[in-house]
């Protein structure tokens, strides 16, 4: 009976509580390292907002269209203040995935391994993303500044047209990145887009070829309309 | 030294020893026009001219029609032009430029022969000119040689709508910046000292818009803010091959604006501390040419204007205070008949626009070439304004828009210097 009890329960319990003391200074380094890292991260924030100051990072970001974006995406907070605390959770999350390994879970240490693989095309994917907003904002702007010096009365859709479909490939090539639902989403972009070009080329050359003409028409009649100034500009 | 790897035109040039004068003729593909212009020049020297050392310098672009050929081949008849005494010391030399394409690397060219020999006095007059006259060398050159000034600003006459980019932002802006009354900034023929030659040389804007488009403007500013002698010549009615992109205002304008804007960059505080304008002394014989009419299409314009009123509104408002926008937003919605573009809100637009460049708000290509629907809208302002007035009244139009640009200077000053 003893025997049993001793196996049952004291044994057990003898192993669980060598374990856990094993397990509390691993604990204690974890928590340490983490709380040093929120530490180091309101560091970080603070360096990055005074170099984005120092470096007028700001007026870069403002040419750059990022600020108009934000606030079209109802984004209140300026794109400086954004990154300080992309930097801030980013440190944390360095820190927090050490803390982490210094426990020596192996359950925890093959999931940390698997999201450490798949960070960069998280990374990749943002970056892509941003790229993809900075670009369409810069050619919209083009677009649109150019069609209404051509006199071409909807400058503005066209300005819209283009920056979305520049977003759009750019959210697509980010979703193939991240390996999120791949094929469906290259299928619904080549869908929507094959279809737009193929009812758009319907729309002028069957369906809207009165609007065709009239658009053409006054195409023309702007140009002539140029030609017929004898001002001479410079 | 002239930077050349030929080392044949290096000496060649050395051979020609010290001249007085130099005529520089930038060209490309000029062989049609540059015949006229190479021998009304070589008249102008033979008649004005005679005892001194004279060298015409083609600076060519490397054209492809035979233009090196045809400057190379002309000769004048001097005895059609009435003299008699054959001057001996007129030389001719031909050479290809380096550097980027454009108007400016031509001139660079010419301003380091310039140096290398010594030039007292200089000229510089474009390849497709065809109502240039023998009269144009004395004075582009006299001023320079017998008046000792520095550099002599075309001054020619066109009709009322002719130049409306520099009536309307050019001039008035550049003559309250620097406080010189120049009338045709950007003529392209102009007279300058070889010291001013020289000094243009130490300035290192080869390599940028300067070589490409903006020599022009740059020349005139150069001049004027750095202290050189300024004046002006009338050399009447100019008529050339016009290459200008008048199919594309927003380039022309964007080439234009960006260089008088760059230059406020450079001399800001030269600018900042000139309070008012004077004239500059003006030589030649001033006529009025007849007013021949022309066809305005006011409600291409007009439309233009609103159109970017309408879809560029967002854009206006990033950079434009709201008071201006809202005006811009009256004055789409009036008819044609009521249609006109105040000059204070006209002065503010192209001061906003300026600042905006300044601060680095966006691209400025963005920024300049957004300003043409209003630049439209101005220039239709001014036309119905001036439909039925004389040249003269004109005139006193354009001075009234200059005096506008002069008082808000002030004001505009503060807000440059203000930190946004």
């Amino acid at each position: 009976m003893e025997n049993l009890l001793e196996k049952i329960i004291t044994e057990p319990l003898k192993d669980f509580l060598y374990k856990l003391a094993h397990f509390f200074p691993n604990l204690l380094s974890a928590l340490i390292v983490f709380t040093i890292g929120i530490l180091l991260a309101w560091v970080v924030k603070v360096i990055i907002l005074k170099l984005f100051r120092i470096l007028k990072l700001d007026a870069l970001c403002a040419r750059m269209g990022a600020a108009e974006t934000l606030q079209k995406l109802a984004v209140k907070d300026p794109p400086e203040k954004l990154i300080g605390r992309f930097f801030y959770w980013l440190t944390v999350m360095i820190f927090f995935i050490v803390a982490l390994y210094l426990l020596e879970l192996p359950a925890i240490e093959r999931l940390l391994e698997n999201l450490l693989l798949y960070l960069p095309n998280v990374l990749i994917a943002a970056v892509i993303l941003v790229f993809g907003v900075i670009f369409g904002n810069f050619l919209g702007r083009a677009t649109l500044i150019a069609s209404v010096n051509a006199g071409i009365v909807f400058a503005g859709f066209l300005c819209r047209a283009i920056k979305t479909i520049i977003i759009l490939f750019a959210f697509v090539m980010a979703m193939e990145q991240l390996g999120i639902a791949r094929s469906t989403v290259l299928a619904a972009f080549t869908i929507l887009f094959g279809g737009l070009v193929f009812a758009l080329s319907l729309a002028f050359g069957l369906g809207g070829k009165d609007l065709a003409r009239k658009y053409l028409e006054q195409r023309f009649k702007t140009d002539k309309g140029d030609k017929d100034n004898e001002i001479r500009h410079i | 030294m002239i930077e050349t790897d030929n080392r044949n035109i290096a000496d060649k040039i050395s051979a020609l020893g010290k001249i007085d004068i130099l005529v520089g003729i930038p060209s490309y593909n000029s062989a049609k026009t540059i015949v006229h212009v190479v021998k009304a020049v070589e008249a102008g020297l033979a008649k004005y001219f005679p005892q001194c050392r004279s060298l015409l310098v083609n600076s060519d672009g490397g054209s492809s029609d035979g233009t090196m050929d045809a400057v190379r081949n002309t000769n004048l008849d001097l005895s059609s032009i009435l003299i008699n005494r054959k001057p001996d010391q007129f030389r001719k030399f031909v050479t290809p430029y380096h550097g980027i394409p454009g108007k400016g690397s031509a001139f660079r060219t010419i301003f380091e022969i310039a140096r290398d020999l010594n030039a007292r006095a200089c000229a510089v007059v474009d390849s497709d000119l065809r109502s240039i006259t023998p009269e144009w060398i004395e004075l582009l050159i006299k001023p320079v040689l017998e008046e000792n000034y520095d550099y002599v600003s075309p001054y020619y006459m066109r009709h009322k709508y002719d130049g409306t980019i520099t009536n309307s932002i050019v001039y008035p802006l550049t003559r309250a910046l620097y406080g010189k009354r120049i009338r045709q900034p950007i003529g392209g023929d102009f007279g300058f000292s070889g010291k001013l030659a020289s000094f243009y040389l130490t300035k290192d804007v080869w390599e940028t818009d300067v070589a490409r488009f903006g020599i022009d403007i740059w020349m005139t500013t150069t001049a004027v803010a750095n202290g050189f002698k300024i004046c002006q010549a009338f050399l009447g009615a100019k008529i050339h091959d016009a290459k200008d992109p008048g199919s594309d205002l927003s380039a022309m304008l964007h080439q234009v604006v960006s260089s008088v804007f760059s230059l406020m960059e450079e001399y800001a505080g030269v600018w900042q501390g000139v309070s008012q304008s004077e004239p500059v002394q003006t030589f030649g014989f001033v006529y009025s040419v007849g007013l021949e009419p022309i066809h305005v299409n006011l409600d291409n314009m007009i439309d233009k204007f609103r159109l970017g009123v309408k879809d560029l509104a967002a854009l206006y408002e990033s950079f434009l205070p709201q008071g201006i926008c809202d005006d811009l937003h009256v004055l789409a919605e009036k008819p044609k008949e009521n249609f006109s573009f105040p000059d204070r809100d006209w002065v503010w637009v192209v001061f906003y626009f300026a600042l905006a460049c300044h601060r680095r708000l966006m691209n400025t290509e963005h920024i300049i070439k957004s300003l043409t629907p209003l630049y439209l809208g101005k220039v239709a302002s001014f036309v119905i304004e001036t439909w039925d007035s004389t040249a003269e009244e004109v005139e006193e139009r354009l001075e009234e828009i200059c005096l506008s640009f002069e008082r808000e200077k002030p004001a505009f000053v503060e807000v440059w210097k203000k930190e946004p």
